[in-house]
């Protein structure tokens, strides 16, 4: 038996919003990127691409260093890359953060490579935007919602998305 | 609004090219189960306002005057390669969004946020569905004599220009507390708050933020020369970050004629702290927040500021502090425990449309 080195409310809290961010936002956010790229919308790539590294680092530095509460948007790309400095992926997501001169294909790629390894610390939620996703993701948000429930945390996910138990 | 059969014609073909083959009579189908007697079918966003791709999803909004169940949370379905979104709407729902969105548009409280906010847009972009999306099934709906377009387009624009507002105050705050990643990256938010508001001012249909670029560069590329020079961050933040928030500060002042100064913006704006409060133990001193249950040790300067705060509360709680009354200590020390969202920042009043004085960078007249 491994012992977790944190309470539990923190645990649940930290680890399902992180996991929701990569599940849910990160996802679409990687749609966009792909659908703007293969339309040659390089604006939409490069503001994606800043979205999809401020959620990567937030989702890093609550995973990573149990951050919480979660500030402002406006707030929490700067919030995560001060806690985040020294780690390996802090770099790649202020470089997307700040915006990267180079053609869209590159930026997707630096996109894909930043995740990939996100989803390695953070672990995977089923593709929610896919069909084959979607009930998988859902009935996975339910087990989480109910470690919430379990030690009195409100869950990241709207309630009425999921099954009922 | 009634139907338009060339837009209906151009979707369909929109549609049909980017999901092989998908017809509007197919997803129509699929939607049936969800109309009532008297239900209007309408499509908007990014595909109808023609700036979607192929991976976009299609916004379809199901509305009648007999509608009997309504819900909030978009419906998804899957035809072939394209995601559907469907919300179902009591016509009545919507013309109390209508409602209450001319209500705060003819208030001076600040609206920000109360239709949406900065991750989501929910129902600003419900209510350019409506004012903006074409009828592709049924007999379409009759407003209550209002202009649908010209509510929903003000509304963007106000709650864009309260944004700016907000992000300027913030880059600021952030620039004077030494915070340079958060200045820098609230700096660019206010010239693309500005810059969205804009959009919204020329009457373009919105469908979210994140569109900004592609509309400068096809739909509004007069205003795109404003957004060159910021829409890239600084290399090093530390040295370059006053250049960059005052460039963005005169820009953003020239285009709508509101003091974005930091004085005038303080006094309509308070810290609203939810639960934080200093535990004494011996002689530590610790900020707790009971409701994220965490901690975090502050020093003796620290505790003086936060005592400072606390003593000043000015209005009925000291749990609200006015930013006018914060010297620049605490105004550094509130900017802190933002960034940690510890605090939250409030506007006393809104931004009228009509005390706004915007050149013509802002473009043409809703």
């Amino acid at each position: 038996m491994r012992t977790i080195d944190v309470d539990a409310r923190r645990y649940a809290w930290c680890r399902s919003r992180a996991l929701w961010i990569i599940g849910m936002p990160v996802r679409s956010f990687i749609e966009d990127i792909y659908g703007a790229q293969q339309a040659g919308q390089e604006n939409l790539v490069h503001f994606t691409a800043r979205r999809i590294g401020e959620a990567c680092a937030v989702a890093l530095n609550v995973a990573v260093n149990y951050a919480r509460p979660i500030p402002s948007p406006a707030m929490r790309g700067s919030w995560a890359l001060e806690q985040l400095q020294g780690h390996e992926l802090c770099q790649p997501c202020w470089e997307l953060i700040r915006g990267i001169d180079a053609p869209a294909d590159e930026i997707v790629k630096r996109c894909d490579s930043l995740t990939t390894r996100v989803y390695e610390i953070v672990g995977e939620m089923p593709n929610i935007l896919t069909p084959d996703g979607y009930f998988p993701a859902i009935a996975m948000a339910r087990d989480w919602i109910k470690l919430l429930d379990a030690v009195g945390e409100e869950a990241p996910m709207p309630y009425n998305w999921t099954l009922p138990t | 609004m009634a139907k338009n059969t060339k837009a209906i014609k151009d979707l369909g073909q929109c549609v049909e090219r980017f999901h092989h083959g998908v017809s509007l009579e197919q997803i129509l189908g699929e939607v049936e189960y969800l109309r009532d007697e008297g239900d209007t079918v309408i499509a908007g966003g990014s595909l109808v306002y023609g700036f979607g791709n192929h991976l976009s999803d299609l916004d379809l909004v199901i509305t009648g005057p007999t509608t009997i169940e309504s819900s909030r949370v978009p419906i998804e379905h899957f035809i072939g390669s394209l995601r559907v979104d469907v919300w179902k709407l009591a016509l009545g729902l919507v013309e109390d969004s209508f409602d209450r969105a001319e209500r705060a548009l003819a208030d001076d409280q600040a609206l920000l946020g109360s239709f949406g906010d900065m991750e989501h847009d929910d129902e600003l972009k419900l209510l350019h569905r409506i004012a903006f999306g074409i009828v592709v099934d049924g007999d379409g709906i009759e407003s209550q004599g209002r202009d649908y377009c010209t509510v929903a387009s003000a509304l963007v624009v106000r709650e864009y220009i309260e944004r700016m507002r907000t992000s300027a105050l913030l880059a600021q705050l952030a620039l004077r507390a030494g915070r340079a990643v958060a200045a820098v990256v609230n700096a660019r938010l206010t010239v693309e708050d500005a810059l969205n508001a804009a959009v919204a001012y020329q009457g373009l249909p919105f469908s979210g933020g994140k569109w900004l670029g592609e509309r400068l560069a096809n739909q509004a590329s007069d205003l795109a020369p404003v957004y060159e020079p910021f829409r890239q961050l600084p290399e090093t933040p530390h040295q370059e970050a006053t250049q960059f928030v005052q460039g963005v500060l005169a820009t953003c002042v020239e285009m709508w004629g509101l003091d974005l100064g930091i004085d005038a913006l303080v006094s309509s704006a308070n810290w609203t702290n939810a639960d934080l409060r200093v535990a004494e133990i011996g002689a530590d001193r610790l900020l707790l927040s009971p409701g994220f249950g965490a901690l975090w040790s502050l020093d003796e300067k620290e505790i003086k500021i936060w005592h400072q705060l606390v003593s000043a509360g000015t209005r009925k709680t000291d749990a609200i502090w006015d930013l006018s009354a914060c010297d620049a200590e605490a105004l550094s020390m509130c900017l802190c425990l933002h960034e940690h969202g510890l605090v939250d920042l409030r506007w006393t009043k809104g931004v009228v449309i009509d005390d706004l004085r915007p050149s013509l960078d802002a473009g043409a007249m809703i």
